[in-house]
């Protein structure tokens, strides 16, 4: 038997403008900037920075086309996840974000250093970029939480054909209730964070430096939503929440098509570990190498988390799937 | 773990519960210091009051096999024990009942009035 073709990702045309057309706009800033100052600016322009000033310089097309081919190959890879890989909604904000923050970050530093110099006859008389550096960073961040928001959420597909025969299925009796609750965790991660934090909060007590609390809060906050998470099957579906209650991914029942036990190799399927995306648009959140509940979901999509007895939540969650496809 | 509630069953929704931990425990796959879902959580999970689940938990409490604190929720307190032995005597048990068609009801009579 050969398995179903999936369907085609859906909102290609916002993908589309959201991962090529509009960062391929922002790419192009630069170019267009650089031809209307081109006779303020010194020649060559400063390219590369250090604490003491510029240090690199280069032509005014040296300067902003490597920066434009940048973008486009960040764009059209972006594009290229969206439109082939992305069925699900979390796929198409990962490919937004990513190609409209790093076009929004690259072309606003090009823009920030020009202006520096504008004016100039030798660009090594210009001022520190730090403050530049700090701007296009927040816009980068910006755009790339604004193309996040910008994707339109996936539709609710509930799923239409009934639970295969192959399933794996748990002895539930007709009217018995069931919760199946696990972690997902990475005790590395955990384990390291935390001595970075503990590290932060003693630098700050010792040294009386208040403002080092702030990156100790960031990481903490960090180290929470990312390596510690809640996993229940229960009548609702599946749900994985972070420690701190956010992010939480949500598989409603009805859309459950079919669960399974799969191992997962961080590395080589997702590129890494975290809450990831995979290879043919696999998202999931995965924290180590070896044992996963992984389901199929409608519209072609699939979620897998990495938990120990798989097999227990993949049954009940198939189980109690079953059971809304009757009737 | 899996928990799971049977209103078809004579026993009460919260010794099922209660048990189901208790056994986790046994088993070894609830360990010391692991914490339970929170008593509203698995409530709203199965769709069930929320003192049955309070019932189960203080009754656990009252065993010693969990700790109840504020903010916390419930914690298993349950010493680290081996208890493979006792695994293997239950699956011998569970085999001999079955070769000789004897019907669970019956076995766990049987039991409940050995340890009685």
């Amino acid at each position: 038997m050969t398995p179903p073709v999936p369907p085609p990702a859906p909102y290609r045309s916002v993908s589309t403008v959201l991962t090529l057309v509009v960062p391929l706009a922002l790419a192009a800033v630069p170019l267009v900037v650089a031809r209307a100052w081109e006779a303020e600016l010194p020649d060559p322009v400063a390219v590369h920075f250090s604490a003491d000033g510029p240090d690199g310089f280069s032509s005014l097309a040296g300067a902003v086309w490597p920066a434009f081919a940048i973008g486009a190959v960040v764009a059209v890879s972006a594009w290229a996840l969206a439109f082939f890989w992305g069925r699900t909604a979390q796929v198409r904000r990962v490919a937004a974000g990513s190609a409209l923050g790093l076009t929004a970050f690259v072309s606003a530093v090009v823009v920030g250093t020009l202006e520096l110099q504008r004016g100039l006859t030798d660009a090594a008389d210009m001022g520190g970029v730090g403050l530049v550096l700090a701007l296009a960073f927040a816009i980068g961040i910006a755009a790339a939480a604004l193309g996040a928001w910008a994707v339109p959420p996936d539709a609710h597909q509930p799923a239409t054909d009934p639970v295969p025969a192959t399933a794996a299925l748990l002895d539930l009796g007709p009217g018995e209730a069931a919760t199946w609750v696990t972690h997902a965790e990475s005790r590395t991660a955990l384990v390291v964070g935390g001595a970075v934090v503990v590290l932060q909060v003693a630098l700050a007590l010792l040294l009386t430096l208040p403002f080092l609390l702030l990156p100790a809060v960031v990481v903490a906050a960090i180290v929470l939503s990312s390596t510690w998470f809640t996993v229940t099957v229960d009548r609702r579906g599946l749900t994985v929440r972070s420690a701190l209650g956010r992010p939480r991914f949500v598989v409603p029942l009805d859309e459950v098509q079919q669960a399974h036990v799969v191992a997962v190799s961080p590395l080589t399927e997702f590129g890494g570990w975290g809450y990831r995306v995979g290879r043919g648009g696999r998202v999931g959140v995965v924290l180590r190498t070896g044992e996963a509940l992984q389901v199929e979901r409608s519209g072609g999509r699939s979620f897998v988390v990495t938990v120990d007895d798989a097999a227990t939540g993949a049954a009940l969650l198939n189980t109690l799937a079953a059971r809304t496809r009757i009737g | 773990m899996l928990f799971r509630v049977d209103p078809a069953s004579t026993d009460p929704l919260f010794t099922q519960l209660a048990g189901q931990v208790r056994a986790a425990v046994a088993r070894g796959e609830l360990t010391d210091g692991e914490r339970l879902p929170g008593a509203r959580e698995l409530a709203s999970s199965l769709d069930i009051n929320l003192h049955t689940v309070l019932r189960a938990y203080q009754e656990l409490r009252d065993e010693g096999v969990i700790e109840l604190r504020r903010g916390r929720g419930a914690v298993v307190t349950a010493p680290a024990q081996d208890n493979s032995e006792l695994h293997a005597a239950v699956e011998t048990l569970v085999r001999v009942a079955r070769s000789l068609g004897i019907a669970p009801q019956t076995t766990t009579a049987l039991v409940k009035e050995a340890l009685r």
